[in-house]
C-alpha cells in the first residue's frame, strides 16, 4: 500500500535526522507534527524523550551534546516562543549547540487563529536573538535539515528548522 | 542540617561522579568547598535545567554516574522535570534536590507554598520508587552510603532539608564558555566519546 504524504514526509525528515547522527529527540506536540512525533517514537535508530515543556528539552537536547550525542528538539512555535532564556543563556553563554525543529505557524496558509500572535513575532524573535533558521515548506528541501544541523554543530550555536504546512499537511 | 555541613559531607562521600550545579546558593557552596570545574558543569541560573542537563549527559554516557544538585526555587519553577526523569529512569543519575524554602540566591525570597510543599511524596507521586530525604547530618551519616552510592536500578530523588543559608556569602561559581571546555575534555578523557569533534 502506497504510503500517505504525511508518512512518507515524516519518514523522510526521520531518514535525514538519523543520517545527521541524531538519537536523542525531545519533543512536544504539535498537530502538524504528530505523524512524525510517531514515525520517530517507533524508529529504533532514536531515543525518542516526551518533555513535559519545551525548556526541558533545551536543558536535555544540550546535556546530550556534552556526553557526545547528537540531539534534536521538536516542537510547535508556540513552544519554541517560551525558550528565548533558556536558549540565550545555556546554549550561547556556554556555546552549546543545539538543533531545534519547530512548526512555521501564523504563515500564510495556516487556519487557526489562535496562531496569530506566532504570525506577528516567531521571526521577530528568532531575528532578536540572533538566531539562524531556515523555512522548509516543500519535500525536495529536506535535505537541509543536515546542513543546519551541522551548521549548529560546527559553529556551537543554536540553528532552527521551521516546517510549513504545505510540507506537513 | 547547615548548608556547608551539609554539601562538606557530599564532597567527602564523592567518588567518580560527574556533578551538574543548579542556580544559586547549592551551586556556590559546591564550588566554594570543591573548586572543581573539571568534573563539574557550573550550570548557572538555567532556571530549573540542571537535571535535565544531567539527564541527556547520563543518557548519552551510560558507563559514567552523575550527580545533579537543584535547589528547591528552581524545582518550583518546572516540577513536571521530575515526570521526564522517571519516565527515563537512568539508574546512573541521582537528583539531590536542596530544600531551604528560599529563593536562596536571590534575597532569600520565599518559595511558594514553602511550609507545606512535600517534595519527597511529590516524587513518589510521580511514580519514582528511589526517594530519599535527610533532615540532619546525624542521617546522612547513617544512611547516605547505603541509600545513594550503592548500583541502583532506576533513578534516584534525595531531598536534602538545610537551613536557610545566612552566613557567609560564597564566591561565584565559574561560567561561560571556559567551563564548557573543562568539563568536556574532562568527559572525553574519562569516557572515550567524542565531545567537541565535527559531527559529520
Amino acid at each position: 500500500m502506497a504510503e500517505s504524504k504525511k508518512t512518507e514526509i515524516a519518514r523522510r525528515i526521520a531518514d535525514e535526522l538519523a543520517s545527521s547522527h541524531v538519537k536523542l529527540v525531545a519533543s512536544l506536540p504539535d498537530n502538524w507534527i504528530a505523524e512524525l512525533i510517531d514515525t520517530i517514537d517507533r524508529d529504533s535508530r532514536f531515543s525518542h524523550i516526551p518533555v513535559n515543556r519545551e525548556e526541558s528539552a533545551v536543558g536535555l537536547c544540550s546535556g546530550a551534546y556534552m556526553g557526545g550525542m547528537g540531539a534534536c528538539a521538536l516542537m510547535g512555535a508556540s513552544g519554541f516562543m517560551t525558550l528565548v532564556y533558556a536558549i540565550t543563556k545555556i546554549n550561547y553563554t556556554y556555546e552549546i549547540p543545539i538543533f531545534v525543529m519547530i512548526t512555521w505557524r501564523g504563515a500564510f496558509g495556516d487556519p487557526h487563529r489562535h496562531h496569530s500572535s506566532n504570525g506577528l513575532y516567531l521571526k521577530p524573535v528568532l531575528d532578536a536573538i540572533s538566531l539562524p533558521y531556515t523555512v522548509i515548506d516543500k519535500p525536495e528541501d529536506i535535505g537541509k535539515i543536515g546542513t543546519v544541523y551541522h551548521h549548529a554543530m560546527h559553529y556551537m550555536r543554536p540553528a532552527v528548522v521551521a516546517l510549513t504546512r504545505d510540507l506537513l499537511q | 542540617m547547615k548548608l556547608e555541613d551539609c554539601f562538606r559531607f557530599l564532597a567527602a562521600r564523592r567518588t567518580d561522579q560527574l556533578v551538574i550545579t543548579s542556580a544559586g546558593q547549592s551551586g556556590n557552596a559546591w564550588w566554594d568547598i570543591t573548586r572543581d570545574s573539571d568534573a563539574t558543569f557550573h550550570l548557572s541560573a538555567s532556571m530549573s535545567l540542571s537535571t535535565m542537563f544531567a539527564s541527556g549527559l547520563a543518557l548519552a554516557l551510560p558507563q559514567a554516574r552523575f550527580w545533579a544538585f537543584m535547589g528547591d526555587g528552581a524545582f518550583c519553577m518546572n516540577p513536571g522535570a521530575l515526570m521526564v526523569e522517571r519516565q527515563m529512569n537512568l539508574p546512573n543519575l541521582t537528583h539531590l534536590l536542596v530544600s531551604n524554602r528560599h529563593y536562596g540566591a536571590t534575597s532569600n525570597a520565599p518559595v511558594p507554598n514553602k511550609d507545606h510543599n512535600d517534595y519527597a511524596a511529590i516524587a513518589r507521586g510521580m511514580g519514582l520508587e528511589r526517594v530519599f530525604a535527610f533532615d540532619s547530618l546525624a542521617a546522612m551519616e547513617q544512611q547516605f552510603d547505603a541509600a545513594v552510592l550503592g548500583n541502583a536500578k532506576g533513578h534516584t530523588f534525595v531531598v536534602l532539608e538545610v537551613e536557610t543559608h545566612t552566613g557567609r556569602r560564597f564566591e561565584q561559581a565559574p561560567d561561560g564558555t571556559e567551563l564548557k571546555y573543562r568539563f568536556g575534555r574532562h568527559v572525553e578523557k574519562l569516557t572515550g566519546c567524542d565531545v567537541f569533534g565535527y559531527r559529520v
